[in-house]
């Protein structure tokens, strides 16, 4: 259950992942149900009645598998061709369902808190993309705040008006949102995360055609559900591209709405090579004083656009005289890591683990942890196919979602490189 | 892919198989080596088709020196309809694989309705006005009079697939209704009697049970089969109902008013003949005095109906002389109308047995049983020789003539029930005169002895030692299987309290306490907060729906209930049902989601699927118990208790148990569906109910979900539903498989196999 939480913690992730696996052998139960916070709810009933701890780490590891692999699948098909200028509306259901407190304390709470976490490593993995809020509430979509970069500023506005009533409409939060991502220019691309509490929606008219409308105008749309599978979002998931998931409980809510941070393709039809034309702005001196057009207050430091000589007080931003997208490089690089995606590796058979383990190393090729759980028996793992390593379940997610690198390959170009040149 | 089940090399068109689906055909492989009968109960959405189709043609394939001819009875014609599609796909496997060796010949047969090309005839709105249509164009003595005047319509396919004669012959393939007329169409040629005419020739006969099991159609159709016939019952639960109604009549006011225009009519015609050709009626005489069989020299074309009494109890002897004048038998029959007329009149329930009322027939209308018993045939010759073609306004006095031939020949296993109004209205007279048949195994009984093996087989057969005692026969193999799932797909749930702890129940004492009433209402209230899309509720009749609907009207609940989801009602009229219906669908599929009222056997209890997001969870309000005061059931729980030795209290709660599975079975129809069950009574909590249920549903019903609460059965609806929503692997993972390779077939034995299942 903490691996949800682990991986995307860049720098830690791979000591509390270390803890982790203390956590699942090292302790005993009764030790366990003080170390972790909620041990009853993963409790489960067998047939016979007997109480048994859910195998977690199993589960999401093979869900993890599986989108990886579908990841894959589709990036094969569209050229790994990449949305990296995303434009995010996140459509928040404020219906009366919210205030459910099958969530703790309630449906919207935990919401809000996902979200904050959430539009925090969106910026953090597309730096170059823009999200806006959009809340439905007593059966009408209202505008939280306009499509922007900051992060700051959207999580204040959220946090500012969580009060829940009425029903949902799907189909006026879809119309809304519609209308804010026809604008953007065609570069971007247009996505809807839909966050959705209520069981039924309340339109005013045929939602079909709304949904047809956001498929033409190329809107893909994802829905999260906190409650049940619904037949509408699941239609608008199939026809807009999106994904449609459903929470289980609350980290993996988190886990589902985290999903959603790293790039989807692109539409195939839709990613024409485009150019656009981009600023590198200087940053200026924090003892040089002149009035961002951002605050519109004066202040130090900030950025200069290039070429209108604006000051701005953000990166990335569009700048407000000449409408020249301004980035600095560094956002441009973190992006980049999206596009060329390291493979995902093999599951290993424990079989074959097993019966050939005189040949294959015990121990991740990451981490140096044994391979082996304990009892011998050889525990889930996996192998680069291009270095051959083996590495442990927790260090494959941790290479695939954060380094974005493999050791194995790593180190052995270096050692290669090393080699010829001596030769 | 291809396997081999003991000496029989069974193709099967799909690369996988369901682990029951092998089973299946193991025990219908079974019954076929044996040519004995069989009963096999296999839930749902698991392919009990595909797996009977596929081995009964593998094994016919297998042993060439002893054609076997399969006769598929379905229910409905979208069931043919759906059957021969797979028949198709199975047929191009086999041609496939086998070459030309494989080539079968299958084909549906249906209603003129629904095989007729003709468009004049087609424009007819019923069924029997395209009946009348057709006989008015093909009739013989219309044929015969178009040959000498051109200006008399006629059907230009008839005509021409009488001038093919003994070339008009479907070449082999698998022919649904679609392609019957589409063929039919090309050739010119009558599909319906070119259908009608390969049913002799075909391998493969798809068709609805009244052709094998109402000896008024039977008759006809079904004559000429070889004893070495595979039938297959399918979707047969209500088997015993069929059989019962092939053999009841029902006379109200109407027919008898009918019937009377009817004998003013005819005597009209008769009295036309008389002046204009009288020579016809003498033949008829002449013919009745010499005792010919009656539809031996009859042609194709000329019969609609057979004699309503089984075959076997068909007296082959002369028409009795007093009926033998068209005039006479007219006045008798007059006599016979008027007589039951004036049993209508009565004030009271009355009920007697077939002996007692031939007996006060012949006192009072001076109609002996003979006469009585040949009404029907005699009707028929008369019509036949009045050249009548409209027989669609003949209806009441054949009827009548049924109702005739039926009490005079049967002493036994029927009764006479005269009710002057319904017992539930009592205020409106509508008073019905039935003739109702208590045996089922009467109907079914030329059935089992003629071929050589009868498939019985559904989704809810439980339990299943009742079925051979009610239809009277002994199945080679008899049993039940269940579903292998990948996951808990389907969640039944027994509420027996309601969110105050008080038990629920609609037994009779208890059924319009406020307590109860309020109690159902606070469950809906709930699930429609929890449950999305569609929720489908049973009511055990549909004044208790009335009633509870109207007291939840007033009490708000549905109000709030309409907040989350919009309410639709099933009504007894056919057209608003189908209107509710659709808006309910289109109510799912826009995600206002919706909740559907229903009463068990009802029409959408019987025939309508609620799959997918149509129907994520079903309520069943209490037991659908029948109507335990009707006149007709009370003589037919006498009747099976003292022949068939089965008590009345076991026979009521089976057959409330199937419906009740029936109806919760209409929620999953595949495997990758998922759907919740209530049972919201607390005698289904009750070891001889439960007990009754079919074993799919048992399977899944844990005992902590026996004797639930409001509270706890939401909590449980949340926790599944989420558990559902997540996305599914179909292969199955861990230690359960639930679809077999090839490979996996061929590496276990049987024994294995059996071991895994059971």
């Amino acid at each position: 259950m903490n691996n949800g939480e682990g991986r995307r913690l860049a720098g830690q992730a791979e000591e509390e992942d270390d803890e982790d696996d203390v956590d699942e052998c090292g302790l005993e139960a009764w030790e366990r149900a003080y170390a972790d916070e909620r041990s009853w709810e993963s409790l489960q009933e067998d047939e016979s009645g007997l109480l048994r701890s859910i195998d977690n780490k199993a589960l999401y590891h093979a869900q993890y598998r599986r989108r990886l692999r579908s990841l894959a699948s589709s990036n094969a098909a569209s050229r790994i061709q990449k949305g990296l200028i995303r434009y995010l509306c996140i459509v928040i259901d404020l219906s009366r369902a919210a205030s459910e407190t099958d969530f703790r304390p309630s449906r919207m709470a935990v919401v809000a808190k996902n979200v904050e976490a959430f539009i925090r490593e969106f910026f953090d993995q597309n730096p170059l993309s823009q999200i806006g809020l959009v809340t439905i509430k007593d059966g009408v979509a209202n505008c939280l705040t306009d499509l922007g970069g900051s992060p700051e500023s959207h999580i204040k506005a959220l946090m500012g008006k969580l009060e829940c009533s009425g029903d949902s409409s799907l189909q006026n939060a879809l119309d809304l949102v519609c209308g804010y991502l026809e604008q953007i220019p065609s570069y971007g691309h247009r996505e809807v995360l839909i966050l959705n509490s209520a069981l039924s929606t309340c339109d005013p008219g045929d939602i079909m055609e709304t949904i047809q409308k956001c498929k033409k105008s190329k809107v893909r749309c994802s829905v999260i559900g906190l409650s049940a599978e619904i037949f509408i979002c699941k239609h608008i998931c199939q026809e807009t591209g999106g994904l449609y998931s459903v929470a289980v409980d609350e980290s993996h809510f988190k886990e589902l709405i985290l999903e959603h941070a790293p790039p989807p393709p692109a539409i195939a039809e839709f990613a024409i090579a485009n150019l656009i034309k981009m600023g590198f702005p200087q940053r200026a001196a924090e003892n040089v004083i002149s009035i961002c057009l951002c605050h519109k207050e004066a202040r130090g430091g900030g950025y200069t656009c290039p070429r209108c000589k604006a000051r701005v007080c953000e990166l990335p931003t569009e700048c407000r005289i000449c409408g020249l997208t301004l980035v600095s490089s560094p956002h441009l690089a973190r992006s980049y890591h999206h596009l060329f995606p390291i493979a995902p590796f093999d599951e290993v058979t424990p079989v074959r683990l097993s019966s050939s383990q005189h040949k294959l190393p015990k121990s991740c090729f990451g981490c140096q942890q044994s391979l082996l759980n304990p009892g011998n028996r050889p525990s889930l793992s996996v192998e680069c196919p291009r270095c051959k390593q083996f590495f442990c379940i927790d260090c494959d997610i941790y290479i695939h979602e954060s380094l974005h690198n493999c050791p194995g390959c790593e180190s052995f170009r270096h050692f290669k490189t090393v080699s010829s040149s001596e030769e | 892919m291809k396997f081999e089940i003991e000496d029989v090399t069974v193709y099967f068109p799909y690369d996988n198989i369901y682990p029951e689906q092998y089973s299946y055909m193991v025990e219908l492989k079974r019954a076929l080596d044996a040519r004995g009968h069989c009963l096999l109960e296999m839930p749902t959405g698991t392919g009990k088709t595909i797996a009977l189709l596929s081995l009964i043609t593998s094994y016919v394939l297998s042993k060439p020196q002893s054609p076997l001819k399969l006769v598929y009875c379905t229910r409905t014609v979208h069931e043919m309809e759906k059957t021969l599609a797979e028949l198709k796909k199975l047929h191009d496997y086999q041609v496939k694989h086998l070459g030309p060796a494989a080539r079968i010949l299958a084909v549906g047969l249906s209603s003129r309705k629904n095989l007729c090309v003709n468009p004049r005839v087609l424009s007819a709105e019923n069924r029997d006005s395209v009946d009348a249509g057709c006989r008015k164009l093909t009739a013989s003595w219309v044929r015969a009079l178009a040959e000498r005047n051109p200006g008399v319509p006629t059907c230009e396919f008839f005509e021409d697939y009488e001038r093919a004669g003994s070339g008009a012959v479907l070449p082999p393939g698998v022919y649904t209704l679609q392609d019957l007329r589409a063929f039919g169409k090309q050739k010119g040629w009558c599909p319906y009697y070119l259908a009608r005419h390969m049913v002799q020739l075909a391998n493969v006969i798809v068709y609805s049970y009244q052709y094998l099991l109402d000896p008024k159609v039977a008759g006809i159709i079904s004559k000429e089969m070889q004893r070495e016939c595979v039938v297959v019952f399918d979707e047969a639960h209500n088997i015993d109902n069929v059989c019962i109604e092939a053999l009841s009549v029902c006379v109200r006011r109407q027919t008898l008013e009918g019937a009377t225009r009817n004998l003013h009519r005819m005597e009209q015609e008769i009295d036309r003949f008389k002046a204009t050709d009288e020579s016809r009626l003498r033949a008829e005489y002449q013919r009745l005095v010499e005792g010919l069989a009656l539809r031996g020299d009859l042609r194709v074309n000329d019969t609609w109906l057979a004699n309503p009494a089984l075959p076997d109890d068909i007296l082959k002897e002369a028409v009795p002389g007093n009926i033998r004048r068209a005039d006479f038998f007219l006045r008798v029959l007059r006599r016979f109308v008027q007589y039951l007329k004036g049993r209508l009149e009565t004030e009271n329930v009355e009920k007697e047995s077939p002996v007692a009322f031939v007996a006060s027939v012949t006192n009072q209308a001076g109609i002996d049983q003979k006469t009585l018993k040949f009404c029907y045939d005699r009707l028929h010759s008369l019509m036949m020789t009045l050249e009548i073609t409209d027989t669609d306004e003949f209806l009441h006095i054949q009827t009548i003539c049924d109702f005739a031939t039926l009490v005079g020949t049967y002493a036994r296993g029927f009764s006479i029930i005269i009710e002057p109004f319904d017992e539930r209205m009592p205020d409106v007279q509508d008073p019905v005169l039935q003739l109702s048949c208590h045996d089922a195994s009467l109907a079914i009984k030329p059935v089992f002895d003629r071929f050589q093996t009868v498939v019985i087989t559904s989704g809810t057969l439980s339990p299943i030692d009742l079925y051979p005692r009610l239809l009277n026969f002994n199945p080679v193999v008899s049993r039940s299987f269940t579903m292998s799932l990948t996951r808990d797909c389907i969640c039944p749930m027994v509420l027996t309290r309601g969110s105050d702890q008080l038990p629920v129940s609609t037994k009779f004492d208890m059924r319009s306490d406020l307590g109860v009433v309020r109690n159902y209402g606070r469950l809906l209230l709930e699930m429609v907060s929890v449950v999305p899309d569609g929720i489908v509720c049973f009511f055990v009749s549909y004044s208790y729906m009335d009633e509870i609907v109207n007291s939840w009207n007033e009490s708000g609940i549905l109000k709030e209930i309409m907040q989350h989801k919009l309410v639709f009602i099933e009504t007894q009229d056919v057209v608003e049902t189908t209107l509710a219906l659709d808006n309910y669908r289109r109510a799912c599929d826009c995600g206002r989601g919706a909740v559907f009222f229903s009463v068990a056997r009802g029409k959408v209890a019987e025939g309508i699927d609620f799959d997918r997001h149509y129907g994520r969870l079903v309520i069943m309000f209490g037991i659908p118990f029948q109507y335990t005061l009707s006149k007709i059931l009370l003589a037919r729980l006498e009747y099976l208790r003292d022949t068939f030795q089965i008590k009345e209290g076991d026979f009521l709660t089976f057959d409330a148990l199937r419906q009740a599975a029936q109806c919760v079975g209409r929620v999953i129809r595949s495997k990758a569906d998922y759907g919740m069950m209530i049972f919201a009574d607390k005698r289904y909590s009750r070891h001889d109910k439960r007990s009754k249920l079919p074993g799919w549903i048992l399977s899944h019903l844990r005992d902590a979900h026996l004797n639930l609460s409001t509270d706890m059965a939401v909590y449980i609806a949340r926790e599944f539903l989420r558990k559902m929503a997540q996305p599914y692997d179909k292969a199955g993972s861990g230690g359960k498989k639930t679809l077999l390779s090839q490979e996996d077939i061929e590496k276990m034995g049987d024994s294995s196999l059996n071991d895994m299942l059971y």
